[in-house]
């Protein structure tokens, strides 16, 4: 949720319900619609980070809302997180974000990024596959080949994406 | 059984040049079966066709003119009819260059149904108005080329009167053998005319003809009415045994040449359709998969593909019926001495070709279509060629730099062994038959430019007309063209055994015989000395060495045989001596003719032309006809044969180049990775399937050769024309002819390799 | 990335292919440039539709490019004719294929021994490089088999047996795993690894991640042109592991 947040507040400042909005629209019944009350959480920590930084605005005929914006450290980690090719239990995710938002902030090098993923799956795969050469036990050769057909899916989907999205 | 018809139906649109060839190869066969069998049945047994057909008698004489003929039926017993009598004259008929003698036969106009009639075979019979009309027995007219509507002159025996005579029709009979083998010439007229140019009956003769009850029992039927009638009123007796025999002398030559050629044909065929069926089942073997796949069983699969090819043999069988019958009269009404009318096939015959032809295509097509509908549909879609390997010949001519798609097309070529003999075999046997076609060809150029080889070393025989002898012997001697001449006498003879007369020859002299030509033995150089051919021998059933006697006038002579010779101008069965064997109360027989043997080169009907003229028309001259010459239309049957045993062939190739080229289709992108250029792709294609055709026709052509002079010989000698005939074909034609089959199999196959510049299709299907 | 100065084996500048069906021209390849070292192992990855096989029928002569410039080993060879192409081929080139690798009416054996012939070895060298291959791939059992008996595997195997029993100096494959399960897979990798340790210079064309990562390059063919060109870095087998191997508990 963070990483979204941020680069949704790279194109502006927004404010909580508004970012809830954008990312309803953006994501669509792909994914569960976003719980405010998390949003607003998301952003404290945020802010308490440093990476954005709110403001009150006074508005006259509602109640105040608070207005929250991109950081220059923001803006680092942003750009930090877009270079680095995704990793970890949720990859799948978190790579998806980033081609889906990489229009927003402003690198839309949205071919970069789907080749830095795949240089990434295929140097994983290539370090699998030493591993799988260099032990002989056939459980964790079992383990090993799973790995890499899960890694041979993930490259055919970042095609898939190539084809639709650049 | 809806869906197998849908299924034909679109194959055979899909593979329309296929079925045609079938529908033609079968055709082509089936006719040339019919043409045969039938050319076989007018030619080995006119005289049987001939003899139902004109109502014939089995024995015919020449009575005097008072005899009495009339009486004949009811006073001799065994007899059940008789023919006429008809009054018989001599008559001479003078064309330019050429004169011969005739015999007029008067005919009534109109003859009931049960009586005999000669055979009308063109134009039309004579009618009772037909004051100048006559009607000319066929082989006669073919010989002196008259045609009907053609106006001839015709004189009396002294040429005294001339009247000139209209041909209406041209008839056939079972009364005489054919001409010239038996003369004289027969023309049919109306009493009137015979009247006009003989009117003293003491010049004529009476014909009859007697129909016996029992026709084995022709010599007690000829001695009772000599003991009827008298000897001094019987002229001349001819039995049924000796027309019959003198019909069939030479052309069954012909029609055994031509039903052997058909029955191997027909082997031909049957193999080379085996190759197609075979062949585009091996092709369709993924079609035919999937066809199972689809929910036909096996049987089904067999039925339809039998089916498909019974339907296109029938299709062909009919065709070629239709062929058959639309040809018989074309060309068999031209071949001499067959009679158009005996030449109909039987209807039996006719069915047993037809059906044989169609089982024989049916089986031909079950096999594989059962083995094709057993295939597991897996296997069907993978249907690949059988394990081969790179032999040690392979790899050394790699190893030497050959080639390389000479040497892969070569080994290709006998990866599926069976396909490849069976291959081998439909290209082999057409090729030779055509080498033996090409030998019978050669034999007959030779017989036609060397006619002394079969005894034709006369080329003019003249006869003294109005002249007297030694005018005669000096207008030839004279004659700056004449090589040699011969006197000669013809002179019947009765033979005890079989009861009946034949015409002897007393030819040259012993001093100097004719120059008859010798296979066993030698001339006579001794009166009563005689020489016989083979089928006199064979009648008489005696040998060189031996002796026969013979009645001359009540005369007996017995004749010493001391050679044996080759004869085509007289007959099967000759006897021939000196002149002066013969004596008539002290001198040697009177000459009746000279043969004339002419120099080298001079053309016979100019030197004829010339004898006559200096005669002042008074010789009779006849040119001696060369069988060979009259056999024109056995080149133009043999090129047809050849043609169609060319369609064989090729059908067969195309098969065999069809299913290399699909095995080929799977290894053309490995050989292009290993270096070869989709030209030498293709090369190695075209090489395949040549050296298949290659060693086909070298098999053919050597095997050909060696026995197609033997097999003239064979068929020489049990004709009556002796062994030493034949000749193979030139190497030269044969060696053209082998080339021109190969070359040919070459182009027909790279035609039909199609462009494979690109990787084909094929990657993109599956193994 | 290739710097200049370094003999390059294989260089492609431009290549181009536009195949012109009837009516509209397809372009299949567009403007690609390609560089290949000697002994370097590369692989061409790409969705079905991007060229690839394209690519590589021009490199190996079997598809002529619509313009554009090849070089092997420092001879340009774009515009050669079949009958030189097919030479080259025969002595340079190993090619591998998805189906179709072996000639049908020969044993497995004799087509690596007709490569070698063809290769110009003799009688005896080619008797000997074809032992020499089929023990080193296990093969020796089925030597005498017709190519239709093997499995998929095997028949690849034999593939690139045959492919380089004329000892090319390039070897071009085009989905030579495509068929296969991922044992046979396994084994077919492995033999290109050993032939590419052995000094053999590779570019195969696949979209088996395992095969393109054991490259020592993989180039991404997009749409007939090139977007990425990435060296793979040296494996170490004892970096972390995704986490997916990390067991729970």
């Amino acid at each position: 949720m963070r990483m979204p947040l941020l680069a949704l507040l790279a194109k502006e400042p927004a404010h909580g319900y508004e970012l809830k909005v954008q990312l309803e629209q953006i994501f669509g019944e792909a994914y569960p619609s976003p719980n405010i009350g998390q949003i607003y959480v998301t952003l404290q920590r945020l802010e308490r980070d440093g990476l954005v930084c709110s403001q009150d605005v006074v508005q006259t005929t509602r109640p105040n809302k608070r207005v929250y914006e991109l950081t220059e450290p923001g803006r680092e980690a942003l750009l930090r997180w877009m270079d680095k090719p995704s990793e970890g239990p949720r990859v799948r995710d978190d790579f998806f974000m980033k081609l889906v938002l990489s229009q927003l902030t402003g690198t839309s090098d949205r071919l970069g990024l789907i080749n830095r993923q795949r240089r990434h799956y295929l140097g994983q795969m290539r370090n699998l596959s030493a591993l799988a050469t260099a032990t002989d036990r056939r459980i964790p050769r079992l383990l090993i080949e799973g790995a890499m057909l899960h890694l041979q899916a993930d490259l055919d989907w970042l095609q898939r994406c190539q084809e639709e999205l650049v | 059984m809806r869906a197998i018809a849908r299924w034909i139906r679109a194959d055979l649109r899909v593979s329309t040049g296929q079925a045609l060839a079938v529908v033609a190869v079968v055709a082509g066969v089936v006719t040339a079966l019919l043409l045969s069998a039938g050319l076989l049945q007018g030619a080995t047994n006119p005289w049987q066709g001939l003899f139902t057909a004109t109502k014939g008698a089995q024995i015919w004489m020449h009575l005097t003119p008072g005899a009495g003929a009339s009486g004949l039926r009811s006073e001799v017993a065994g007899i059940q009819t008789v023919a006429g009598p008809y009054r018989a004259t001599a008559a001479t008929l003078i064309q330019p260059g050429q004169r011969t003698r005739v015999e007029l036969q008067a005919m009534p106009p109109v003859v009931p149904p049960s009586d005999y009639r000669p055979l009308r075979t063109s134009g039309r019979w004579l009618e009772s108005g037909d004051v100048m009309g006559v009607v000319l027995e066929s082989t006669f007219a073919q010989a002196v080329h008259a045609t009907v509507g053609e106006t001839l002159p015709l004189y009396n025996v002294d040429g005294t009167v001339r009247l000139r005579v209209r041909v209406i029709g041209l008839a056939e009979t079972s009364e005489q053998g054919f001409y010239p083998d038996q003369t004289p010439g027969l023309i049919w007229v109306l009493p009137s005319l015979l009247h006009r140019i003989e009117p003293d009956l003491g010049h004529t003769e009476q014909l009859v003809g007697l129909r016996i009850a029992n026709p084995d029992a022709t010599v007690p039927a000829v001695q009772e009415v000599v003991a009827q009638l008298g000897s001094s009123a019987v002229g001349t007796v001819s039995t049924w045994q000796q027309v019959e025999q003198s019909m069939a002398r030479r052309d069954p030559l012909l029609g055994l040449l031509l039903a052997l050629f058909g029955l191997v044909a027909l082997g031909a065929a049957i193999l080379a359709i085996v190759n197609v069926t075979s062949g585009r089942v091996l092709v369709q073997h993924a079609e035919l998969g999937m066809l199972q796949t689809l929910g036909f069983t096996p049987t089904q699969v067999m039925v339809m593909l039998t089916a498909e090819h019974a339907i296109l043999t029938g299709a062909g069988v009919v065709v070629g019926l239709v062929a058959a019958r639309l040809l018989t009269p074309l060309l068999l009404g031209r071949v001499p001495g067959v009679s158009a009318a005996a030449a109909t096939v039987p209807g039996g015959w006719a069915l047993v070709i037809l059906g044989g032809t169609l089982a024989a295509v049916v089986l031909a097509t079950a096999v594989p279509a059962w083995r094709a509908g057993r295939m597991w549909p897996v296997a069907a879609v993978r249907a690949v060629p059988p394990r081969g390997h790179l032999s040690r010949l392979a790899t050394t001519a790699m190893a030497a730099r050959m080639p390389p798609a000479m040497v892969l097309g070569a080994r290709a070529a006998f990866v599926r062994r069976i396909t490849a003999a069976l291959t081998i075999g439909g290209l082999a046997i057409p090729m030779l038959m055509i080498t033996i076609g090409l030998g019978f060809w050669a034999t007959l150029d030779d017989v036609q430019q060397h006619p002394a080889d079969i005894g034709l070393a006369a080329s003019l025989t003249v006869a003294p007309g109005t002249l007297p002898l030694s005018q005669v012997d000096q207008l030839i001697s004279d004659d700056p063209d004449v090589r040699a001449a011969y006197s000669g006498v013809k002179a019947v003879a009765l033979a005890p055994g079989p009861g009946s007369t034949i015409t002897t020859l007393g030819m040259g002299t012993s001093d100097r015989p004719y120059p008859f030509p010798v296979v066993q033995g030698h001339l006579y150089h001794a009166p009563e000395e005689a020489v016989a051919t083979q089928a006199l021998l064979n009648a008489f059933r005696v040998k060189v060495g031996q002796f026969v006697r013979m009645y001359f006038g009540g005369v007996p002579v017995i004749f010493h045989i001391v050679g044996r010779i080759i004869d085509s101008q007289y007959g099967g069965e000759v006897l021939a001596y000196g002149r002066d064997t013969l004596t008539y109360e002290g001198a040697p027989a009177p000459i009746g003719f000279y043969s004339v043997v002419l120099r080298p080169g001079v053309r016979p009907a100019a030197a004829a032309a010339r004898l006559l003229r200096a005669s002042g028309n008074r010789l009779d001259v006849a040119v001696v006809a060369n069988p060979a010459d009259q056999l024109g239309i056995v080149h133009a049957a043999l090129a047809a044969l050849i043609v169609v045993l060319a369609l064989i062939a090729l059908t067969s190739l195309l098969t065999a180049s069809r299913v290399g080229i699909r095995d080929h289709q799977r290894d053309v992108q490995v050989l292009r990775a290993m270096g070869l250029t989709p030209l030498q792709v293709r090369t190695a294609v075209v090489v395949r399937t040549t050296v298949l055709a290659l060693v086909a026709v070298t098999l053919g052509a050597v095997v050909g050769r060696a026995s197609s002079s033997s097999l003239i010989s064979i068929v020489s000698q049990v004709y009556g024309l002796g062994a030493g005939l034949g000749r193979p074909a030139s190497a030269s034609t044969i060696a053209a002819a082998m080339a021109l089959a190969v070359g040919g199999a070459a182009l027909a196959v790279a035609l039909t390799t199609r462009s494979q510049d690109r990787i084909p299709a094929t990657v993109a299907l599956g193994p | 990335m290739i710097t200049g100065g370094e003999r390059l084996l294989l260089r492609a500048a431009s290549l181009t292919k536009v195949f012109r069906g009837d009516g509209v021209p397809v372009p299949a390849v567009r403007s690609v440039d390609l560089a290949l070292l000697p002994g370097e192992f590369v692989a061409v990855t790409g969705p079905s539709g991007s060229g690839k096989s394209t690519l590589l029928h021009m490199l190996g002569g079997l598809e002529p490019p619509t313009s554009g410039e090849i070089w092997l080993d420092g001879r340009r060879v774009d515009g050669l004719s079949q009958a030189r192409w097919a030479v080259l081929r025969r002595r340079h080139i190993g090619f591998v294929f998805q189906f179709f690798n072996l000639v049908s009416n020969m044993t497995v054996a004799d087509n690596v021994e007709l490569a070698a012939l063809m290769g110009g070895a003799t009688r005896k060298q080619a008797r000997a490089r074809r032992t020499e291959l089929l023990s080193e791939l296990g093969l020796t059992g089925k030597a005498d088999a017709a190519p239709s008996r093997l499995s998929g595997g095997e028949q690849q195997r034999v593939a690139l047996a045959r492919a380089m029993a004329n000892r090319p100096s390039l070897l071009l494959a085009d989905e030579p795993t495509g068929n296969l399960d991922s044992a046979s897979s396994g084994a077919v990798l492995r033999l290109l690894s050993r032939a590419h340790a052995e000094g053999q210079a590779i570019l195969l064309v696949t979209h088996d991640a395992r095969v393109a990562s054991s490259a020592d390059r993989v180039i991404s063919l997009f749409d007939g042109t090139i977007v990425d060109d990435a060296t793979m870095p040296p494996a170490h087998p004892h970096l972390p592991l995704p986490d997916v191997l990390k067991l729970r508990g």
